[in-house]
């Protein structure tokens, strides 16, 4: 019997989650262009809204399920098993956690029932060099908000953004006068803005909060959003595995299928010991986030930090076994790579937790 | 139902033991990475027997602790925290098992005790010039002549041999069978006449194999363990017990804290800061690939303790932990190595472990090299993953 991976959390929601994920694939496979593309992303947010997954752990009077974190692993990790380009760690953990700071705020509901969409913007977001990072001032009693932020991932058509800048958590529609937002697709097809804020005027409702605990509240969901990237990543690395051995098996070079060449077969054995590691170190990662523990943040840096270098290694072994193949957008497998590669920049790339971790060392 | 261990309690005890019990002599070479040899670990391991802990994989019945795996996973952890020596394996997780398992009443009365003691020491003659990995094509004849065998053959990389008073060893009792059948173990005294052991020079300076010469070496045929032509079952046996090996991370996770250490300590000037952050980064990454095979060395444990297949699990964490600790040992090289690599040795009469203070990094940098080799190599982990991954 050949590999199959084994999930990380199994289960009805994930088989779900990747019933939903190989859908939403060969749907988009059928799109002409990236705006075809775009168009059909949107009918799969709606389609994932109506099955309840951004609801998933918010609690009963917010409108939510109640479920558990594991209940979110398995469907990012069902979901991971096809790189489905939805937001989810964004939507259903990082969003949630953020507003939690206001209890009860009506956008949680909103949030859960699809009505609102929203971006968010964690401190350090992306800009271009030569473009003015965000930044708040004062003029009159009057906060603005002003610079770029390049490359967010958001749902489709987002409806308001939320920005932790500083230590005030910001809620903003998202047709607030003087924001603008160029939209692009990202290397595994999520969606992404380029937002500007041309001195955008912040009335004081939409400041949710401030304080430490806005800054605290940043750094916890940045690390839900990360263990909940590793574990859809493993789950891609997994079967992309698969694909690499279904690819080898059956493709005949030379008259003799590729998997007999002990070069190749080597390969992918590397491909298994990192991404058996990884599992791992996310298994774990995924443990001390759900126990609450005090020291859940090094278990997920080490996680992202792994899945940085596991992911990278994984996906261009995947392109290289598969040969001329691995370099067309048609290929699943070549989805599935792209998804690793780019899960690297979400919630912190390798350095940034290398320096969480190395800061921590030092004292 | 047996009483439910407490581990918690169980590690603290361990603990306790080897913080008092330990000589701080003893720790401190190990906290230096100093070569070890039979003056540690036999007194070490007679501390541990009087202690009623000298055979942690032992069944009581033959003096052993009767520890369930989870426990005996923690013991080695502790043990390595608190850098004590490694018990010497060679008689204890080796052929000390062995004989339990295949050696008759006499063999077990006249060898376990002074393996479980210490003051009896073993060594392995398995490979043999033109038989490393590819174990089964081993030369060494063993020709029956009344109640004796007749040994004539060539052993290599035969550890510790110049310290050891005895050699378990892998010789074929018949040429007709296919090769891995007409292999028989013998347990040879290393002072009996015919025996020549020659050191081998290592890559690292240190000396720990050797050649072992058998030329006409007369060996009781009481002296085999099991069956004759068995020897190759025997030495599976032994090789599945060790599978586990790979999951004990503690001691290369406390290798990299000396590492970090070393390069806190060595670059700690302004003009040494950016090669400091990259020497740290790369011993972060090591790191976690060490923490992500600790947690499959639990899951190891946990599947051995329910009865459940391994599976490719001591593959893949031979494969990751060795790669992992080779990378913690450049790490070390990329600090010292340009101070020490030129001092490797002294050409007076010094010998060489008379050396540069810290040569030892460069030491264990050349012989770390060995844990991708011993052990089944990467290569032939690779090809075990492989086989079973594309199921051909």
């Amino acid at each position: 019997m050949p590999f199959t991976a084994t999930p990380l959390v199994a289960g009805d929601a994930f088989d779900q989650a990747s019933r939903i994920a190989a859908e939403a694939d060969a749907g988009l496979a059928q799109r002409p262009d990236a705006a075809a593309e775009a168009a059909f992303l949107a009918q799969c947010w709606a389609q994932v809204v109506e099955l309840g997954w951004p609801a998933t752990i918010l609690a009963e009077e917010d409108g939510g399920a109640g479920g558990s974190f594991s209940d979110l692993a398995a469907l990012a990790g069902g979901a991971g098993r096809a790189a489905l380009p939805l937001p989810l760690a964004a939507a259903c953990a990082v969003v949630p956690h953020l507003l939690g700071a206001v209890p009860g705020h009506p956008l949680l509901a909103e949030t859960a029932a699809g009505a609102a969409r929203i971006c968010a913007i964690l401190p350090g977001a992306a800009t271009d060099p030569d473009a003015p990072p965000l930044r708040l001032a004062g003029n009159n009693g009057t906060l603005r908000l002003s610079g770029q932020v390049a490359g967010a991932e958001m749902p489709p058509d987002p409806t308001h953004l939320l920005i932790v800048l500083d230590d005030r958590l910001l809620l903003l529609p998202s047709t607030t006068r003087g924001i603008s937002c160029v939209v692009a697709q990202r290397i595994d097809r999520r969606l992404a803005g380029d937002w500007s804020f041309d001195s955008v005027p912040i009335p004081s409702d939409a400041v949710l909060a401030r304080g430490e605990e806005v800054e605290r509240r940043a750094e916890e969901a940045r690390d839900l959003g990360a263990v909940l990237t590793c574990v859809e990543a493993t789950e891609a690395a997994g079967a992309l595995i698969e694909q690499t051995i279904a690819h080898l098996s059956t493709r005949v070079q030379f008259g003799a299928p590729l998997g007999t060449n002990q070069a190749l077969r080597h390969r992918v054995a590397e491909m298994y010991v990192e991404y058996e590691t990884l599992r791992g170190l996310v298994g774990a990662a995924l443990k001390a986030v759900e126990q609450a523990d005090r020291d859940a943040w090094r278990s997920v840096a080490f996680a992202k930090l792994r899945l940085g270098h596991a992911g990278r290694s994984i996906a261009e072994a995947a392109i290289q076994c598969h040969g001329g193949m691995g370099l067309t957008d048609g290929l699943p497998a070549t989805r599935l790579a792209r998804r690793l590669i780019m899960a690297e920049y979400d919630y912190g790339d390798r350095f940034f937790h290398a320096r969480r971790l190395l800061a921590a060392k030092r004292h | 139902m047996a009483e439910a261990i407490d581990y918690d309690a169980f590690r603290r005890e361990v603990t306790e033991f080897a913080l008092t019990r330990c000589p701080p002599e003893f720790r401190r070479l190990v906290a230096e990475s100093r070569k070890l040899s039979r003056k540690v670990w036999a007194p070490w391991q007679r501390i541990l027997f009087e202690h009623g802990w000298g055979a942690p994989g032992w069944p009581k019945e033959y003096g052993g602790t009767g520890w369930d795996h989870r426990q005996r996973h923690i013991f080695d952890e502790v043990m390595a925290e608190c850098d004590c020596p490694p018990q010497y394996h060679h008689g204890l997780r080796h052929i000390g098992p062995v004989i339990i398992a295949f050696g008759s009443e006499e063999q077990k009365r006249r060898f376990l005790p002074g393996i479980l003691d210490g003051s009896v020491w073993w060594c392995q003659g398995y490979s043999e010039p033109g038989a490393g990995s590819d174990l089964a094509s081993l030369r060494t004849t063993a020709r029956r002549e009344g109640d004796e065998y007749v040994v004539e053959g060539q052993k290599t990389w035969t550890s510790h041999a110049h310290e050891a008073d005895w050699m378990y060893t892998l010789v074929r009792t018949s040429k007709e069978a296919k090769k891995q059948q007409g292999i028989s173990l013998l347990l040879i005294p290393l002072d009996t006449p015919g025996i020549t052991i020659r050191p081998i020079a290592t890559i690292d300076g240190w000396h720990h194999v050797n050649e072992v010469f058998l030329d006409n070496v007369r060996v009781p045929v009481a002296n085999r363990v099991g069956e004759e032509g068995q020897g190759w079952t025997y030495g599976k046996f032994l090789l599945d017990r060790e599978r586990l090996g790979g999951a004990n991370v503690a001691p290369i996770l406390k290798n990299l804290g000396r590492t970090r250490d070393l390069v806190a300590a060595e670059l700690n000037g302004e003009a040494d800061r950016l090669k400091r952050e990259m020497l740290d980064q790369r011993l972060l990454a090591a790191e976690a690939e060490l923490l992500g095979a600790q947690a499959l060395g639990q899951e190891a444990i946990a599947a051995v303790m329910d009865g459940r297949p391994l599976g490719l699990l001591p593959s893949v964490l031979k494969l990751s932990t060795s790669h992992a600790m080779q990378r913690v040992s450049d790490v070390a090289l990329d600090v010292v190595g340009e101070r020490l690599a030129p001092r490797f040795r002294r050409v007076d009469a010094g010998g060489p472990n008379a050396e540069a203070p810290g040569i030892e990094w460069v030491q264990n940098y050349l012989y770390g090299r060995v844990r991708t080799i011993y052990g089944g190599s990467s290569e032939v982990q690779k090809n075990v993953i492989a086989r079973q991954l594309f199921g051909f």
